[in-house]
Protein backbone atom coordinates (compact mmCIF):
# COMPACT_ATOMS: atom_id res chain seq x y z
CA UNK A 1 0.00 0.00 0.00
CA UNK A 2 1.19 3.47 -0.63
CA UNK A 3 1.89 5.91 2.19
CA UNK A 4 0.14 9.00 1.79
CA UNK A 5 1.48 12.21 1.01
CA UNK A 6 2.35 14.35 4.53
CA UNK A 7 0.30 17.24 3.10
CA UNK A 8 -2.51 15.08 2.99
CA UNK A 9 -2.02 14.08 6.32
CA UNK A 10 -1.97 17.02 7.13
CA UNK A 11 -5.11 18.35 6.40
CA UNK A 12 -7.04 14.67 7.60
CA UNK A 13 -5.40 15.82 10.78
CA UNK A 14 -6.98 18.55 10.81
CA UNK A 15 -10.44 17.82 9.53
CA UNK A 16 -10.51 15.34 11.80
CA UNK A 17 -9.92 17.95 14.80
CA UNK A 18 -12.57 19.80 13.19
CA UNK A 19 -14.96 17.09 13.78
CA UNK A 20 -13.90 16.55 17.10
CA UNK A 21 -14.50 19.76 17.65
CA UNK A 22 -18.18 19.51 16.35
CA UNK A 23 -18.52 16.61 17.80
CA UNK A 24 -17.15 16.65 21.83
CA UNK A 25 -19.63 19.13 23.18
CA UNK A 26 -22.60 18.00 21.46
CA UNK A 27 -22.30 14.52 22.97
CA UNK A 28 -21.84 16.25 26.03
CA UNK A 29 -18.53 14.69 26.74
CA UNK A 30 -17.42 18.42 26.83
CA UNK A 31 -19.74 21.19 28.48
CA UNK A 32 -21.10 23.69 25.98
CA UNK A 33 -19.54 26.57 28.09
CA UNK A 34 -15.47 24.97 28.38
CA UNK A 35 -16.58 24.32 24.28
CA UNK A 36 -19.12 25.31 22.45
CA UNK A 37 -19.70 23.66 19.11
CA UNK A 38 -18.11 24.41 16.30
CA UNK A 39 -21.40 25.04 14.23
CA UNK A 40 -22.75 27.45 16.55
CA UNK A 41 -19.06 29.60 16.69
CA UNK A 42 -19.43 29.71 13.19
CA UNK A 43 -22.92 30.78 13.42
CA UNK A 44 -21.68 33.36 15.90
CA UNK A 45 -19.27 34.96 13.33
CA UNK A 46 -21.99 35.17 10.80
CA UNK A 47 -24.56 36.81 12.55
CA UNK A 48 -22.14 39.39 14.36
CA UNK A 49 -19.70 39.82 11.23
CA UNK A 50 -20.07 43.36 11.53
CA UNK A 51 -18.63 43.85 15.29
CA UNK A 52 -15.64 41.05 14.54
CA UNK A 53 -15.24 43.10 11.29
CA UNK A 54 -14.63 46.54 12.78
CA UNK A 55 -12.67 45.33 16.10
CA UNK A 56 -10.59 43.07 13.93
CA UNK A 57 -9.65 46.27 11.70
CA UNK A 58 -9.15 48.05 15.28
CA UNK A 59 -6.49 45.10 15.66
CA UNK A 60 -5.14 45.08 12.06
CA UNK A 61 -4.30 48.78 12.26
CA UNK A 62 -2.25 48.27 15.49
CA UNK A 63 -0.54 45.37 13.81
CA UNK A 64 0.36 47.26 10.79
CA UNK A 65 2.10 50.19 12.82
CA UNK A 66 4.09 47.95 15.25
CA UNK A 67 5.37 45.92 12.73
CA UNK A 68 6.44 48.97 11.00
CA UNK A 69 8.26 50.30 14.28
CA UNK A 70 9.21 46.45 14.79
CA UNK A 71 10.46 45.99 11.19
CA UNK A 72 12.06 49.78 11.19
CA UNK A 73 14.09 49.88 13.86
CA UNK A 74 15.00 46.21 13.94
CA UNK A 75 16.91 46.91 10.90
CA UNK A 76 18.46 49.93 11.47
CA UNK A 77 19.40 48.76 14.88
CA UNK A 78 20.65 45.61 14.03
CA UNK A 79 22.31 46.56 10.77
CA UNK A 80 24.73 49.68 13.15
CA UNK A 81 24.68 47.01 15.96
CA UNK A 82 26.29 44.01 13.15
CA UNK A 83 28.10 46.36 11.46
CA UNK A 84 29.85 48.75 13.58
CA UNK A 85 32.29 46.83 16.20
CA UNK A 86 31.76 49.27 19.33
CA UNK A 87 28.55 49.44 18.99
CA UNK A 88 28.09 45.69 19.53
CA UNK A 89 30.09 45.19 22.18
CA UNK A 90 28.29 47.99 24.13
CA UNK A 91 25.04 47.12 22.96
CA UNK A 92 24.68 43.58 22.24
CA UNK A 93 24.57 41.56 25.26
CA UNK A 94 22.90 44.26 26.61
CA UNK A 95 19.59 43.42 24.20
CA UNK A 96 20.44 40.21 24.37
CA UNK A 97 20.03 40.03 28.12
CA UNK A 98 16.62 42.39 27.80
CA UNK A 99 14.99 39.10 24.78
CA UNK A 100 14.95 37.49 27.65
CA UNK A 101 12.87 39.50 29.95
CA UNK A 102 9.33 38.66 29.60
CA UNK A 103 8.92 42.48 28.46
CA UNK A 104 4.40 42.58 29.20
CA UNK A 105 5.67 43.72 32.65
CA UNK A 106 6.51 46.70 30.81
CA UNK A 107 2.41 47.10 29.22
CA UNK A 108 0.77 48.64 32.90
CA UNK A 109 3.27 51.38 32.47
CA UNK A 110 2.79 51.85 28.75
CA UNK A 111 -1.05 52.33 29.52
CA UNK A 112 0.03 54.90 32.14
CA UNK A 113 2.11 56.45 30.05
CA UNK A 114 0.12 56.48 26.80
CA UNK A 115 -3.71 55.35 27.80
CA UNK A 116 -6.06 52.40 27.19
CA UNK A 117 -5.69 53.37 23.19
CA UNK A 118 -4.32 52.12 20.61
CA UNK A 119 -0.93 54.08 21.31
CA UNK A 120 -0.10 51.69 24.30
CA UNK A 121 -0.43 48.75 22.17
CA UNK A 122 1.72 49.74 19.43
CA UNK A 123 3.76 50.65 21.35
CA UNK A 124 4.41 47.69 23.11
CA UNK A 125 3.67 45.55 20.42
CA UNK A 126 6.62 47.21 18.61
CA UNK A 127 8.71 46.89 21.63
CA UNK A 128 7.84 43.05 22.10
CA UNK A 129 8.56 42.39 18.17
CA UNK A 130 11.51 44.62 18.18
CA UNK A 131 14.22 42.07 19.53
CA UNK A 132 13.94 39.23 17.13
CA UNK A 133 14.41 41.40 13.77
CA UNK A 134 17.37 43.32 15.35
CA UNK A 135 19.06 40.19 16.52
CA UNK A 136 18.79 38.70 14.02
CA UNK A 137 19.24 41.71 11.43
CA UNK A 138 22.98 42.06 13.44
CA UNK A 139 23.66 37.96 13.27
CA UNK A 140 23.27 38.03 9.74
CA UNK A 141 25.47 40.81 8.88
CA UNK A 142 28.31 39.42 11.40
CA UNK A 143 28.23 36.16 9.52
CA UNK A 144 28.89 37.04 6.35
CA UNK A 145 31.52 35.29 4.85
CA UNK A 146 34.50 37.35 5.04
CA UNK A 147 35.90 35.80 1.49
CA UNK A 148 32.86 37.78 -0.44
CA UNK A 149 34.38 41.34 1.23
CA UNK A 150 37.53 40.65 -0.20
CA UNK A 151 36.75 39.34 -3.63
CA UNK A 152 34.13 42.92 -3.77
CA UNK A 153 37.40 44.79 -2.94
CA UNK A 154 39.55 43.25 -4.88
CA UNK A 155 37.20 43.69 -8.09
CA UNK A 156 37.51 47.48 -7.06
CA UNK A 157 34.04 47.87 -5.06
CA UNK A 158 33.67 51.04 -3.08
CA UNK A 159 32.47 51.20 0.54
CA UNK A 160 28.97 51.99 -0.79
CA UNK A 161 29.14 49.39 -3.16
CA UNK A 162 30.55 46.47 -0.66
CA UNK A 163 27.11 47.49 1.22
CA UNK A 164 24.72 47.48 -1.47
CA UNK A 165 25.89 44.64 -3.39
CA UNK A 166 27.62 41.97 -0.65
CA UNK A 167 26.08 43.17 2.84
CA UNK A 168 22.45 43.99 2.13
CA UNK A 169 21.82 41.05 -0.48
CA UNK A 170 24.20 38.33 1.91
CA UNK A 171 21.95 39.23 4.81
CA UNK A 172 18.40 39.04 3.98
CA UNK A 173 17.79 35.28 4.34
CA UNK A 174 18.03 35.61 7.92
CA UNK A 175 16.98 39.12 8.34
CA UNK A 176 14.06 37.65 6.61
CA UNK A 177 13.18 35.05 9.12
CA UNK A 178 13.63 37.75 11.77
CA UNK A 179 11.08 39.53 10.58
CA UNK A 180 8.77 36.42 10.51
CA UNK A 181 9.53 35.87 14.17
CA UNK A 182 9.25 39.29 14.60
CA UNK A 183 6.14 40.07 12.72
CA UNK A 184 4.50 36.54 14.85
CA UNK A 185 5.43 38.09 18.03
CA UNK A 186 3.73 41.68 16.73
CA UNK A 187 0.42 39.98 16.65
CA UNK A 188 1.39 38.42 19.86
CA UNK A 189 1.95 41.39 21.44
CA UNK A 190 -1.04 43.29 20.11
CA UNK A 191 -3.21 40.82 21.14
CA UNK A 192 -1.90 40.25 24.65
CA UNK A 193 -2.12 43.84 25.44
CA UNK A 194 -5.97 44.41 23.98
CA UNK A 195 -6.73 41.27 26.38
CA UNK A 196 -5.42 43.15 29.61
CA UNK A 197 -6.59 46.57 28.73
CA UNK A 198 -8.28 48.13 26.25
CA UNK A 199 -11.53 49.29 25.04
CA UNK A 200 -11.52 47.55 21.26
CA UNK A 201 -9.43 45.26 19.37
CA UNK A 202 -10.32 41.33 18.81
CA UNK A 203 -8.02 40.78 22.18
CA UNK A 204 -10.91 42.77 23.73
CA UNK A 205 -13.53 41.14 22.40
CA UNK A 206 -12.13 37.95 23.67
CA UNK A 207 -11.74 39.14 27.22
CA UNK A 208 -15.29 40.74 27.30
CA UNK A 209 -17.09 38.02 26.03
CA UNK A 210 -15.70 35.46 28.23
CA UNK A 211 -16.93 38.09 31.65
CA UNK A 212 -20.07 37.27 30.43
CA UNK A 213 -19.47 33.66 29.50
CA UNK A 214 -20.68 34.06 26.09
CA UNK A 215 -18.56 30.83 24.98
CA UNK A 216 -19.16 31.10 21.08
CA UNK A 217 -18.30 34.84 20.86
CA UNK A 218 -15.24 33.81 22.50
CA UNK A 219 -14.51 31.04 20.19
CA UNK A 220 -15.95 32.98 17.21
CA UNK A 221 -12.90 35.62 18.45
CA UNK A 222 -10.46 33.15 18.65
CA UNK A 223 -10.95 32.17 15.21
CA UNK A 224 -10.46 35.73 14.10
CA UNK A 225 -6.65 35.66 15.59
CA UNK A 226 -5.87 32.05 14.23
CA UNK A 227 -6.25 33.18 10.99
CA UNK A 228 -4.66 36.52 10.83
CA UNK A 229 -1.77 34.25 12.52
CA UNK A 230 -1.83 31.74 9.71
CA UNK A 231 -2.22 34.40 7.10
CA UNK A 232 0.98 36.54 8.46
CA UNK A 233 3.32 33.24 8.66
CA UNK A 234 2.07 32.15 5.02
CA UNK A 235 3.17 35.40 3.50
CA UNK A 236 6.10 35.92 5.17
CA UNK A 237 6.87 32.17 4.03
CA UNK A 238 6.17 32.62 0.68
CA UNK A 239 8.56 36.10 0.87
CA UNK A 240 11.44 34.06 2.40
CA UNK A 241 11.07 30.97 0.09
CA UNK A 242 11.92 33.17 -2.73
CA UNK A 243 15.20 33.91 -1.31
CA UNK A 244 15.73 30.06 -0.25
CA UNK A 245 17.31 29.30 -3.01
CA UNK A 246 20.90 30.71 -2.04
CA UNK A 247 19.76 30.78 2.13
CA UNK A 248 22.27 28.28 2.78
CA UNK A 249 24.81 29.13 0.58
CA UNK A 250 24.97 32.27 1.41
CA UNK A 251 27.56 31.13 4.66
CA UNK A 252 30.24 29.35 4.32
CA UNK A 253 30.14 25.67 3.90
CA UNK A 254 31.74 22.44 3.17
CA UNK A 255 33.23 22.24 -0.19
CA UNK A 256 31.92 19.23 -2.17
CA UNK A 257 28.36 18.91 -1.79
CA UNK A 258 27.04 18.43 -4.83
CA UNK A 259 23.57 19.88 -5.62
CA UNK A 260 21.52 17.71 -7.17
CA UNK A 261 21.57 19.25 -10.76
CA UNK A 262 25.17 18.19 -10.89
CA UNK A 263 24.43 14.42 -10.35
CA UNK A 264 23.88 14.37 -14.10
CA UNK A 265 27.24 14.00 -15.24
CA UNK A 266 28.75 16.65 -17.52
CA UNK A 267 31.02 16.16 -20.06
CA UNK A 268 32.53 19.98 -20.83
CA UNK A 269 33.14 21.00 -17.11
CA UNK A 270 34.29 18.97 -14.02
CA UNK B 1 66.38 47.64 -10.01
CA UNK B 2 65.53 50.15 -12.06
CA UNK B 3 64.08 53.57 -10.54
CA UNK B 4 60.94 55.08 -12.71
CA UNK B 5 62.85 58.51 -12.50
CA UNK B 6 65.83 56.90 -14.34
CA UNK B 7 63.30 55.93 -17.76
CA UNK B 8 63.90 59.03 -20.41
CA UNK B 9 60.71 59.31 -22.31
CA UNK B 10 62.98 59.35 -25.72
CA UNK B 11 64.28 56.17 -26.11
CA UNK B 12 61.41 53.26 -26.39
CA UNK B 13 60.80 51.58 -23.03
CA UNK B 14 62.63 48.39 -22.66
CA UNK B 15 60.31 45.40 -21.82
CA UNK B 16 59.83 45.25 -18.21
CA UNK B 17 58.15 42.40 -16.46
CA UNK B 18 54.82 42.53 -15.31
CA UNK B 19 55.35 42.27 -12.03
CA UNK B 20 58.16 43.37 -9.72
CA UNK B 21 58.71 42.98 -5.84
CA UNK B 22 61.85 44.42 -4.46
CA UNK B 23 62.95 44.73 -0.73
CA UNK B 24 59.86 43.65 0.83
CA UNK B 25 59.15 43.21 4.33
CA UNK B 26 56.55 42.62 6.65
CA UNK B 27 56.04 42.78 10.26
CA UNK B 28 52.78 42.16 12.08
CA UNK B 29 51.55 42.78 15.36
CA UNK B 30 50.59 39.32 17.05
CA UNK B 31 49.80 38.60 20.30
CA UNK B 32 53.47 38.28 21.72
CA UNK B 33 54.38 41.68 19.82
CA UNK B 34 55.52 42.27 16.35
CA UNK B 35 55.95 39.08 14.40
CA UNK B 36 58.17 39.26 11.06
CA UNK B 37 55.95 37.23 8.52
CA UNK B 38 57.70 38.07 4.99
CA UNK B 39 61.84 38.85 5.18
CA UNK B 40 63.19 41.00 2.23
CA UNK B 41 61.14 39.27 -0.42
CA UNK B 42 62.28 40.15 -4.23
CA UNK B 43 60.87 38.55 -7.31
CA UNK B 44 60.11 39.01 -10.93
CA UNK B 45 57.63 37.98 -13.42
CA UNK B 46 57.87 38.56 -16.71
CA UNK B 47 55.27 39.30 -19.32
CA UNK B 48 53.27 36.37 -20.00
CA UNK B 49 55.10 34.22 -17.56
CA UNK B 50 53.28 31.31 -15.53
CA UNK B 51 55.49 31.57 -11.93
CA UNK B 52 54.16 29.13 -8.74
CA UNK B 53 55.19 29.57 -5.61
CA UNK B 54 54.73 27.17 -2.67
CA UNK B 55 56.06 27.14 0.54
CA UNK B 56 55.24 25.36 4.17
CA UNK B 57 51.81 26.66 6.13
CA UNK B 58 52.17 29.26 7.43
CA UNK B 59 54.91 31.25 5.52
CA UNK B 60 53.43 34.65 4.15
CA UNK B 61 52.85 33.12 0.27
CA UNK B 62 48.79 34.07 0.79
CA UNK B 63 50.17 37.82 2.46
CA UNK B 64 52.38 37.99 -0.35
CA UNK B 65 49.80 37.41 -3.04
CA UNK B 66 47.39 39.69 -1.52
CA UNK B 67 49.74 42.70 -1.18
CA UNK B 68 50.35 41.99 -4.97
CA UNK B 69 46.44 42.24 -5.09
CA UNK B 70 46.58 45.10 -3.50
CA UNK B 71 44.41 44.20 -0.63
CA UNK B 72 46.78 44.57 2.18
CA UNK B 73 49.92 46.48 2.54
CA UNK B 74 53.84 45.22 3.40
CA UNK B 75 55.50 47.05 6.36
CA UNK B 76 58.18 47.85 3.95
CA UNK B 77 59.17 47.66 -0.20
CA UNK B 78 57.65 48.14 -3.02
CA UNK B 79 55.63 46.10 -5.45
CA UNK B 80 55.48 47.23 -8.89
CA UNK B 81 52.29 45.26 -11.09
CA UNK B 82 52.88 46.92 -15.13
CA UNK B 83 55.59 49.07 -14.04
CA UNK B 84 53.65 51.33 -10.99
CA UNK B 85 53.31 50.50 -7.50
CA UNK B 86 49.51 49.44 -6.40
CA UNK B 87 48.53 50.27 -3.14
CA UNK B 88 44.78 49.27 -3.49
CA UNK B 89 43.04 46.85 -5.45
CA UNK B 90 43.15 47.48 -9.58
CA UNK B 91 41.04 45.76 -11.66
CA UNK B 92 41.95 46.61 -15.01
CA UNK B 93 45.76 45.56 -13.78
CA UNK B 94 44.92 42.43 -11.45
CA UNK B 95 42.41 40.10 -11.52
CA UNK B 96 42.04 37.47 -8.28
CA UNK B 97 40.70 34.47 -7.96
CA UNK B 98 40.48 33.05 -4.50
CA UNK B 99 40.83 29.45 -2.72
CA UNK B 100 37.29 28.85 -2.23
CA UNK B 101 35.40 29.85 -4.57
CA UNK B 102 33.87 33.18 -3.64
CA UNK B 103 31.15 33.77 -5.87
CA UNK B 104 28.09 35.47 -4.60
CA UNK B 105 25.21 32.97 -3.72
CA UNK B 106 22.43 35.19 -4.73
CA UNK B 107 23.83 35.79 -8.34
CA UNK B 108 23.69 33.64 -11.75
CA UNK B 109 27.26 32.56 -12.84
CA UNK B 110 27.10 35.21 -15.95
CA UNK B 111 25.96 37.76 -12.81
CA UNK B 112 28.90 36.74 -10.97
CA UNK B 113 31.45 37.08 -13.94
CA UNK B 114 29.97 40.30 -14.60
CA UNK B 115 29.87 41.74 -11.01
CA UNK B 116 33.19 43.70 -11.99
CA UNK B 117 32.27 45.16 -15.10
CA UNK B 118 28.54 45.92 -13.26
CA UNK B 119 30.52 47.78 -10.36
CA UNK B 120 31.93 50.31 -13.09
CA UNK B 121 28.40 50.36 -14.51
CA UNK B 122 29.36 49.46 -17.69
CA UNK B 123 26.53 49.35 -20.48
CA UNK B 124 24.60 45.87 -19.83
CA UNK B 125 24.87 44.87 -23.44
CA UNK B 126 28.77 45.12 -23.09
CA UNK B 127 28.74 43.43 -19.96
CA UNK B 128 26.66 40.22 -20.79
CA UNK B 129 28.66 40.02 -24.54
CA UNK B 130 32.11 40.04 -22.47
CA UNK B 131 30.63 37.85 -19.57
CA UNK B 132 29.34 35.21 -22.07
CA UNK B 133 32.61 35.14 -23.91
CA UNK B 134 34.18 34.31 -20.31
CA UNK B 135 31.78 32.01 -19.50
CA UNK B 136 32.65 29.73 -23.15
CA UNK B 137 36.45 30.15 -22.81
CA UNK B 138 36.08 28.37 -19.10
CA UNK B 139 33.89 25.75 -21.43
CA UNK B 140 30.70 26.40 -19.61
CA UNK B 141 28.65 26.93 -22.24
CA UNK B 142 24.98 27.03 -21.36
CA UNK B 143 25.38 26.89 -17.66
CA UNK B 144 25.45 31.25 -17.37
CA UNK B 145 21.73 30.69 -15.97
CA UNK B 146 22.68 28.83 -12.99
CA UNK B 147 23.27 29.30 -9.58
CA UNK B 148 26.61 28.82 -7.67
CA UNK B 149 25.06 25.79 -5.33
CA UNK B 150 23.65 24.47 -8.61
CA UNK B 151 27.22 24.19 -9.43
CA UNK B 152 30.22 21.95 -8.62
CA UNK B 153 33.45 22.36 -7.23
CA UNK B 154 35.21 22.36 -10.13
CA UNK B 155 32.52 24.55 -12.34
CA UNK B 156 32.87 27.12 -9.86
CA UNK B 157 36.27 27.76 -9.51
CA UNK B 158 35.95 27.86 -14.01
CA UNK B 159 33.04 31.28 -12.91
CA UNK B 160 35.57 32.32 -10.66
CA UNK B 161 38.60 32.34 -12.98
CA UNK B 162 36.08 33.81 -15.64
CA UNK B 163 35.21 36.59 -13.44
CA UNK B 164 38.55 37.19 -12.51
CA UNK B 165 39.72 37.39 -16.84
CA UNK B 166 36.47 39.01 -17.44
CA UNK B 167 38.08 42.82 -17.07
CA UNK B 168 40.95 41.90 -19.25
CA UNK B 169 43.83 42.48 -16.59
CA UNK B 170 47.38 41.74 -17.73
CA UNK B 171 47.73 40.06 -14.41
CA UNK B 172 46.08 37.20 -13.07
CA UNK B 173 46.61 35.77 -8.75
CA UNK B 174 45.83 32.76 -7.81
CA UNK B 175 45.28 31.87 -4.60
CA UNK B 176 45.70 27.84 -4.20
CA UNK B 177 42.52 27.99 -6.14
CA UNK B 178 42.00 24.21 -6.70
CA UNK B 179 43.12 23.46 -2.89
CA UNK B 180 39.32 22.52 -2.03
CA UNK B 181 38.90 20.59 -4.95
CA UNK B 182 39.30 16.38 -5.31
CA UNK B 183 42.24 15.06 -6.61
CA UNK B 184 41.14 13.88 -10.67
CA UNK B 185 39.03 17.25 -10.78
CA UNK B 186 42.27 18.88 -9.71
CA UNK B 187 43.93 17.71 -12.52
CA UNK B 188 41.60 18.65 -15.06
CA UNK B 189 41.41 22.20 -13.78
CA UNK B 190 45.09 22.82 -13.77
CA UNK B 191 45.10 21.24 -17.56
CA UNK B 192 42.36 23.67 -17.94
CA UNK B 193 44.12 26.57 -16.55
CA UNK B 194 46.78 26.06 -19.00
CA UNK B 195 44.76 25.93 -21.98
CA UNK B 196 43.19 29.05 -20.86
CA UNK B 197 46.16 30.59 -19.98
CA UNK B 198 47.88 29.65 -23.39
CA UNK B 199 44.46 31.44 -24.98
CA UNK B 200 44.69 34.99 -23.17
CA UNK B 201 48.30 35.55 -22.75
CA UNK B 202 48.25 36.53 -18.83
CA UNK B 203 50.91 36.92 -16.18
CA UNK B 204 49.94 34.27 -13.49
CA UNK B 205 51.36 34.32 -10.17
CA UNK B 206 49.48 31.05 -8.51
CA UNK B 207 50.20 29.74 -5.06
CA UNK B 208 49.49 26.49 -4.21
CA UNK B 209 50.53 23.32 -1.61
CA UNK B 210 50.57 21.41 -3.99
CA UNK B 211 54.35 19.91 -5.88
CA UNK B 212 52.77 18.60 -8.75
CA UNK B 213 50.32 21.31 -9.48
CA UNK B 214 53.50 23.45 -9.11
CA UNK B 215 56.01 21.62 -11.53
CA UNK B 216 53.06 21.00 -14.41
CA UNK B 217 51.71 24.10 -14.02
CA UNK B 218 54.64 26.68 -13.45
CA UNK B 219 57.24 28.75 -15.83
CA UNK B 220 59.32 29.17 -12.14
CA UNK B 221 58.94 27.98 -9.38
CA UNK B 222 59.70 29.83 -5.97
CA UNK B 223 60.16 28.47 -2.61
CA UNK B 224 59.76 30.15 0.64
CA UNK B 225 61.15 29.21 3.78
CA UNK B 226 59.17 28.80 6.55
CA UNK B 227 58.34 31.69 9.01
CA UNK B 228 59.54 34.01 8.60
CA UNK B 229 59.13 33.86 4.74
CA UNK B 230 62.05 34.24 2.04
CA UNK B 231 62.27 33.02 -1.13
CA UNK B 232 64.82 30.19 -0.67
CA UNK B 233 65.16 28.75 -3.83
CA UNK B 234 63.92 29.60 -8.04
CA UNK B 235 63.51 26.56 -10.15
CA UNK B 236 63.15 27.40 -13.85
CA UNK B 237 61.08 24.32 -15.09
CA UNK B 238 62.19 23.69 -18.50
CA UNK B 239 59.53 20.92 -19.71
CA UNK B 240 58.32 21.94 -23.08
CA UNK B 241 55.10 22.98 -23.48
CA UNK B 242 51.92 22.56 -23.79
CA UNK B 243 52.39 20.35 -20.98
CA UNK B 244 50.71 17.05 -20.60
CA UNK B 245 49.72 13.88 -17.90
CA UNK B 246 52.31 11.93 -19.54
CA UNK B 247 55.03 14.33 -18.54
CA UNK B 248 54.43 13.95 -14.75
CA UNK B 249 55.61 10.33 -15.24
CA UNK B 250 59.36 11.48 -16.44
CA UNK B 251 62.31 11.17 -14.88
CA UNK B 252 62.87 15.43 -15.44
CA UNK B 253 59.36 16.01 -14.02
CA UNK B 254 60.54 13.87 -10.31
CA UNK B 255 63.59 15.19 -9.96
CA UNK B 256 62.27 18.62 -10.48
CA UNK B 257 59.35 17.80 -7.46
CA UNK B 258 62.21 16.25 -4.99
CA UNK B 259 64.27 19.14 -5.28
CA UNK B 260 61.28 21.42 -4.59
CA UNK B 261 60.46 18.81 -2.02
CA UNK B 262 63.86 18.38 -0.04
CA UNK B 263 63.69 22.56 0.13
CA UNK B 264 60.41 22.24 1.63
CA UNK B 265 61.28 19.47 3.78
CA UNK B 266 64.14 21.36 5.16
CA UNK B 267 62.15 24.34 6.65
CA UNK B 268 59.65 21.16 8.11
Amino acid sequence: MRRPAPSTVRWLILAALLVFWELMPRTGIIPELFLPTLSKTLAVLVKDWREYASELSVTLYEVAVAMLIACGGGILAGALIGGVTLLRNLLLPVFSSLYAIPIVILYPIFTAWFGIGSESKIIFAGVYGFFPVMLSTAAGIRTIDEQLLLAARSMGATVPQQITRVIIPASIPTVLTGLRLGGALTIVGVVVSEMLTSAAGIGYLVTRYRTILDSPHVFGAIIMILLLSIAFDAFARAIERRTAVWQVAGRRRKEGEPADIIARPVQAAV
Amino acid sequence: MQHLANVTQLRPEPARPAIEVAALNHIYDGRDGQVPALENIALTVGVGKFTVIVGPSGCGKTSLLMMMAGLRHQTSGTINIQSRPIDRPDPDRVGVVFQEASLFPWLSALDNIEFPMALRNAPREERRTRATDMLNLVGLQGFGARYPHELSGGMKQRVSIARGLVQDPPVLLMDEPFAALDEQTRMTMGHELLRIWSQTAKTVVFVTHSLTEAVYLADEVLVMSARPGRIIDRITISLPRPRSYEMMGTEVFGRLRERIWQQIRKEG
